[in-house]
């Protein structure tokens, strides 16, 4: 394929938008549910965790070398096992881009255009994104690296004008909640967004620099976390933990308090671009790499003849994914078994069979693309 | 070939047309100025047969932006019942000219039958309907029905709900016996187990056959006006009464919300003229102790304050009159917030200053047991007040102008 590489720097971007995609709209409100103000506690622990699913993931890019998730795993275990795993990792990956697109249509049609139906909305959502996939991983990577900055000036913004409305009480008692509640609110972080980074694997080969991409990939989770366990932590601030849970989309309450002097207010739609940039780049990065996974477990030699036949698919499939709002919250709350899987026990299989084929045949080496 | 090639020539352009079709629905939720109605206040109150009865009250945009005086009233009132708040404000299409529109609200007026029965189930949709912001005030309509209340047409600003939001703002940041309260606030307070929820209250002056006429405007001294009266006391989510005004401002010692206000006493034996102090900022902490096993809850208070008003012959040169002063004040604050918390505790058994949270912040084990029955611990809860005031300043003059002897 052409010169599609990005460099470290703009991995590190790409983590820190993917980490903030969707997640700073569905994990507030089930961090607060289930431990109330130590919420950002959890979110925290949560985000450490991330370290170890880091240097996994790492340690498989590694392995793998030149090959993504999809390429490795029918390279580690043959052409019928192999792209067995494949297939369950892109379903995975579709799938997950599904739910994301649904996540900034379930919030457009709840917040801000009601009566609009929720199809238009994906549509115009996909129409970009399908755009952007067609244009390459090094465009995408270049972009965000132009946009992190407005991300950031505006969640910048947003804490900045918030300060007259924190209200430290609303944290206290710390660590007063049962720690077995702490801990299940810490899985919920782990399942969104820290075990979906293992699709980043699929863009792992494009990083330049391969010494610098560990490093990357843990300031990129360093940064996004952060920034992530800060929105609870304003959430539960100046709402407080029972407001939290009670909103199904706390960040848009809390861009909603801004009021200085009476005549800033009324800007959460600004604050609202916070989401609707990083969705989109959240959904591009996994656009992306179903595409090419796809073109790659049908030996096709270039993805972009799928993106337009796969956006339609997933514009469909983001509208049958789930049938109700109460549906995704309970799937949210259980999905652990199935991330652990994609994101934990896929990988570190894929890993394990790596590790051994080295060992096997270590004249091949790793550089040889299929 | 050609006829192909010739038709995509021709269809391209129209398929590119048809493409701009899906930008359209961009515009699906379109709601254009001029189809909506701006509603400023909203009053709910509940009927006889149990319905709720809401009135709402929408500006006529042609006479807000007149430059000429006109006739017609600067708002405009609808009426609907229905079983459901959300019911109520559909129906409410049969009678009003467009459909309403509730972001800009600016004022809740709940009627008092509905409160003291109970408030949560109204406040469900106006939290939970996207449209309803947050930002606007709850209050309660104290002497008369929300309706006549909303139907006032007030003299100095021409909408009556910005009067009131204005007047709640002002009275609460300069006389500090009242406070504007916001809904998510109110429906925290009642969620919680260790706060009951304080509304304030507005009454109607003067007899309403006047006040819902422009007449009443015509006039300087409009006969019949709009005035924001103390607070309301809630337990869970009814209300049971009011504070009165030295009540209310102890409560808003003690939990705070005193910018600005005024003080007065008497300069030394009664008659013999007063002082008045200006207290310019004051800051509350509440904290919360286990004694024996039962809580100890403490408010402290400090606040700084300015000598406004002398009526009397005293020598404020000296460092011991302002200490007088400052000590007399602090005794006034202090009388207030015990007044206030003998309220809650003997006749409420409410506990609306939010000490429960206070014994939640300091001992969570303790809290976890009492948390249940909190209300049967709060009415024997030890309250202990520290008051320090601070005078620093009296005014452009050294001395009072009360003339000697």
């Amino acid at each position: 394929m052409d010169n599609n590489t990005i460099s470290p720097r703009q991995f590190m971007y790409l983590v820190i938008l993917f980490l903030i995609g969707s997640s700073i709209l569905i994990v507030p409100t089930p961090l607060a549910a289930t431990a109330q103000q130590d919420g950002w506690i959890s979110s925290i622990v949560g985000m450490s965790t991330g370290v170890l699913f880091v240097l996994l993931y790492h340690k498989l890019g590694v392995a793998l070398g030149d090959r993504n998730f999809i390429q490795g795993s029918i390279h580690v275990f043959g052409n019928w096992i192999g792209r067995v795993i494949a297939f369950f990792h892109l379903s995975f990956i579709y799938i997950l881009a599904s739910l994301v697109l649904r996540n900034i249509g379930d919030f457009m049609t709840t917040q801000i255009m009601i009566d609009t139906p929720l199809q238009f909305t994906h549509i115009l959502f996909m129409i970009v994104v399908i755009l952007a996939a067609r244009l390459g991983i090094e465009v995408v990577g270049r972009s965000a690296e132009m946009f992190i900055t407005w991300i950031m000036l505006l969640l910048f913004f947003l804490f900045f004008f918030l300060t007259p409305q924190l209200e430290p009480n609303n944290i206290q008692p710390i660590f007063s909640s049962y720690p077995k509640s702490m801990i299940g609110a810490s899985l919920t972080v782990i399942n969104t967004p820290i075990l979906e980074m293992v699709v980043l694997l699929m863009l792992y080969p494009n990083v330049k620099e391969k010494a610098k991409a560990r490093h990357a990939w843990l300031w990129g989770l360093l940064i996004g976390g952060g920034l992530l366990s800060l929105i609870t932590f304003f959430c539960i601030l100046v709402l407080g933990s029972d407001l939290t849970a009670l909103n199904s989309y706390p960040i848009y309450e809390l861009a909603s308090k801004i009021n200085i002097a009476g005549f800033l207010e009324g800007i959460e739609i600004i604050v609202a671009i916070v989401w609707m940039l990083t969705i989109f780049f959240k959904l591009v990065i996994l656009y992306y790499a179903a595409a090419l996974g796809i073109s790659q477990f049908l030996n096709l030699d270039d993805y972009r003849p799928l993106l337009l036949p796969l956006g339609m698919g997933l514009v469909v499939l983001s509208i049958i994914v789930y049938p109700d709002v109460a549906y995704f919250e309970t799937f949210v709350k259980n999905v652990l078994p199935y991330k652990l899987m994609h994101g934990f026990l896929l990988p570190l299989l894929l890993l394990i069979g790596a590790l051994i084929k080295k060992k096997r045949h270590p004249y091949k080496g790793t550089s040889k693309v299929k | 070939m050609k006829g192909i090639r010739y038709f995509w020539g021709k269809s391209r352009l129209i398929l590119i047309m048809f493409s701009y079709l899906i930008f359209l629905s961009g515009c699906w939720s379109s709601r254009e100025l001029d189809e909506l109605g701006i509603a400023v206040a909203l009053g709910i109150d509940k009927t006889e047969e149990g319905t709720y009865s809401l009135t709402v009250q929408i500006i006529n945009p042609s006479e807000i932006a007149a430059e000429k005086a006109t006739t017609r009233p600067p708002v405009t009132l609808y009426k609907a019942e229905g079983e459901t708040l959300f019911e109520a404000i559909r129906k409410m299409t049969k009678k009003a000219p467009r459909k309403i529109y509730f972001s800009q609200l600016r004022l809740l007026i709940l009627g008092q039958s509905l409160a003291e029965e109970g408030v949560l189930p109204a406040l469900d949709l106006l939290y939970r309907d996207a449209e309803f912001r947050t930002s606007f005030f709850m209050t309660i309509a104290k002497n008369a029905s929300v309706e006549d209340i909303l139907s006032v047409i007030t003299p100095y600003e021409k909408i009556p709900a910005n009067k009131i939001m204005d007047t709640i703002t002002a009275a609460q940041e300069n006389w500090a016996a009242t406070e504007g309260v916001y809904i998510d606030q109110v429906i925290s307070d009642i969620r919680s187990t260790g706060k009951s929820p304080v509304m304030t209250g507005i009454l109607l002056n003067g007899s309403e056959d006047t006040g819902n006429s422009i007449k009443n405007i015509e006039s300087p001294d409009a006969p019949t006006r709009l005035e924001i009266d103390h607070l309301s006391v809630f337990k869970d989510d009814r209300m049971l009464g009011w504070l009165n005004e030295a009540e209310s401002k102890g409560y808003n010692y003690i939990v705070g919300n005193v910018k600005n206000t005024l003080i007065n006493f008497p300069c030394k034996e009664e008659g013999s003229g007063k002082i008045g102090v200006e207290i310019l900022r004051s800051n509350a902490a509440i904290d919360a102790k286990l004694k024996k096993g039962k809580p100890v809850i403490s408010v402290e208070i400090e606040a700084e304050g300015n000598v406004g008003e002398v009526e009397c012959q005293i020598d404020l040169s000296k460092p011991e009159t302002l200490q007088m002063i400052e000590q007399k004040t602090e005794g006034d604050i202090k009388d207030k917030m015990q007044l206030s918390v003998k309220a809650a505790q003997e006749v409420y058994k409410s506990d609306i200053f939010g000490f429960g949270n206070a014994i939640n912040r300091k001992e969570p084990n303790y809290w976890k047991k009492v948390e249940k029955e909190w209300n049967a611990h709060f009415v024997e809860t030890d309250v202990e007040f520290d008051v320090k005031v601070n005078i620093r300043r009296k005014g452009t003059n050294v001395q009072p102008v009360q003339k000697e002897g």
